[in-house]
């Protein structure tokens, strides 16, 4: 067993690690205080959005089935995708669900309104709400549905980013699948536990720069009320079933701000915090497998849409080229690495750590879900790189779309005609590489504070971090590889 | 209590506004817009270029029917001499070309989800082929069709 004496101490204390600021915009800024607390707050940010998400299932039905054309396909899978992954997740947190559109007929639906509160006897409220107000069944109460839907979704994703009419029918069957769950089970059980852009955005939101959080948590434990999560006359119950006296991580605040407005205490602020700093904790197998699976698919995106290698293309492509027998060995083969062998090398690399570092006394598990966060600044930013080229090579389909947004010949603002125009697509990977690197780092340094909770010895810390770190390595040296060549 | 009913009937209206009002605005750009675009009796076809089948047709080809169906094949459409016609063609797949030989017309590009817009008059009667000028994919050859115009003096014909 090695002893402190043998090493060198670690460079950044511990103290000074486990302290990290926040920065209270509510107490900074009143006004967007005053903001969210208004009642349409939430109503005024979604309707545009459902306007957006109306006109982009009409072009998908009605519109041109060209996607560079279908304002669908562009503004969905180039613009919005880009804006969610690179400036939404890391600097907005759920920001997203703040304004998204899929849930706003099954809220409509369970509140009977789409401004105002009703105060009642809903059980587990004080809100009165319609429908069947079921609980969600126990054993699905985790991300795992999440997880196998966004697979799903990802195995087809050649057909979903380039078929206007795949995506409609995507978006359609969630919205329909929203507005059904609200009907029957309670609260945002679709966000919850089934949407897929849910079940990664809760993953990423955990690196996010913003976190909505009790000010003072000792006032939460004395409060009668709770009404963050059980409502009031003045807000609804939490959507998201979250009390807000032990909220400590992003990943299941949906922003909805609704506690910010029913809180008799005035004692719920939006915070700001460091990059990637402050949530280091997955708590389940379901949230681990997450983290591969969003790894995985950001590698099997890039080698199929970013890469030279045609044979692949055609089997994700298999509507173009009809090669099932292709399909099948890419489906069966993004499964298998996203669901068996990249957790299956994670967790070689964890059995590794232990017998390096002879930590016995930590159970295998316990160092399995907490070194798995290394997996979500690592994964977010190689989504963020593969993202990059998306947007610089194909943006300008943008300008055209906003003019003719189904393909049918309008020119609203003379720009229906813009030529495909690259943005400096040699420069690229000149992005792509700082951005690897830097989920390097983070991931590397969230790996560093989470093994200083667990081992006081720094030998054995170091150790620890080995058998993770070179994987972590490994895949960086593959994206790269992926990105440069 | 008032002011919040207020809020909450303007909610409902904002949100009836956009479920209709989007289909009826899109529904009139395509009904009224379109229509008073061109000079009164000018004959607006718009036509689609397929290239699984090697089709033109007058068929709307779009998102839900693109793979559900197969779009009926043009192969002459009926004109009358001195008529003023305005092609809106179209691609549904791929670049395309147009090209009415006899009418020196084209060849123009027809680009994958692109409206491109060709006027002739038919002054003559006869037969006009039209048909795709450039080796778009393996059944080209089928992208073909003819304009019947049907003559008011013979012997102004093709």
């Amino acid at each position: 067993m090695a002893t402190a004496s043998q090493t060198t101490p670690i460079d950044v204390p511990v103290e000074a690690l486990e302290k990290t600021w926040r920065f209270d915009v509510f107490a900074q800024w009143p006004w967007l205080k005053r903001l969210v607390r208004m009642r349409s707050f939430q109503f005024l940010v979604i309707l545009p959005n459902l306007f957006m998400f109306y006109l982009f299932l009409i072009a998908g039905l009605f519109g041109t089935p060209v996607g560079n054309r279908n304002i669908i396909i562009v503004f969905v899978w180039i613009l919005w995708w880009f804006v969610l992954i690179t400036v939404l997740v890391p600097l907005g947190s759920r920001s997203w669900c703040t304004v998204c559109p899929l849930p706003f007929f099954g809220d409509w639906l369970q509140r009977r309104a789409v401004v105002k509160v009703r105060p009642g006897k809903s059980p587990g409220t004080a809100n009165s709400f319609f429908g069947l107000h079921k609980r969600w069944p126990k054993a699905l109460s985790n991300i795992w549905l999440q997880n196998f839907g966004f697979l799903f979704l990802a195995t087809f994703s050649a057909l979903l980013v380039t078929r206007p009419i795949v995506s409609a029918v995507v978006f359609g069957v969630m919205f329909l699948v929203a507005t059904g769950l609200a009907l029957v089970y309670r609260l945002r059980t679709f966000c919850n536990y089934v949407c897929p852009i849910s079940g990664f955005l809760s993953l990423y939101a955990m690196t996010s720069t913003v976190e909505l959080r009790s000010v003072d948590k000792d006032v939460c434990l004395t409060c009668k009320t709770k009404s963050c999560i059980r409502g009031s006359e003045k807000g609804w119950a939490c959507p998201w079933n979250v009390y807000m006296g032990k909220l400590d991580r992003n990943n299941y605040c949906g922003l909805c701000f609704e506690c910010v407005k029913s809180c008799p205490n005035d004692n719920i602020s939006l915070f700001l915090r460091p990059f990637s700093n402050s949530d280091l904790i997955l708590r389940g197998y379901d949230e681990v497998w997450k983290a591969c699976i969003m790894l995985v698919l950001a590698l099997t995106y890039s080698v199929m849409l970013l890469g030279p290698w045609g044979r692949f293309k055609d089997w994700a492509n298999v509507s173009e080229a009809h090669d099932w027998g292709g399909f099948g060995m890419f489906a069966a083969g993004q499964a298998l690495l996203a669901l068996v062998i990249f957790p299956g090398l994670y967790y070689l690399s964890i059995r590794l750590a232990k017998w390096y570092a002879r930590a016995d006394a930590v159970p295998t598990k316990e160092l399995f879900l907490k070194y798995a966060y290394a997996l979500v600044p690592m994964g977010l930013l190689a989504w963020i790189a593969f993202s990059v080229p998306l947007v610089m090579v194909n943006g300008s389909y943008i300008i055209s779309v906003i003019s003719d947004p189904l393909g049918w010949g309008m020119n609203l603002f003379g720009t229906a005609e813009f030529p495909w125009t690259p943005f400096w697509p040699d420069r690229v990977p000149l992005i792509q590489v700082p951005i690897l690197l830097a989920g390097f780092y983070f991931a590397q340094r969230g790996l560093q504070r989470i093994a200083r909770q667990l081992f006081p010895d720094p030998l054995q810390l170091r150790r620890s971090l080995v058998p993770p770190t070179v994987l972590l390595l490994g895949v960086t040296l593959v994206f790269l590889k992926l990105f440069i060549g | 209590m008032r002011a919040l009913n207020w809020k909450e009937a303007t909610g409902v209206l904002a949100v009836l506004l956009v479920l209709l009002g989007l289909p009826l605005v899109l529904w009139h750009w395509r009904v009224a817009v379109v229509a008073h675009r061109y000079s009164p009796g000018t004959k607006v076809i718009t036509m689609t270029a397929v290239a699984d089948g090697g089709i033109w047709t007058l068929d709307e080809v779009v998102g839900y029917n693109y793979w559900r169906k197969k779009p009926t094949r043009v192969n002459e459409i009926p004109l009358n001499q001195g008529d003023h016609v305005v092609m809106r063609l179209r691609s549904a797949d791929l670049l395309h070309s147009f090209a009415i030989p006899l009418l020196h017309l084209g060849p123009v590009d027809v680009p994958a989800g692109h409206t491109v817009e060709l006027e002739f008059t038919a002054d003559r009667a006869g037969v006009l082929t039209f048909l795709c000028w450039q080796v778009c994919s393996p059944e080209h050859p089928n992208l073909r069709g003819r304009f019947i115009v049907k003559g008011n003096n013979k012997e102004e014909s093709w």
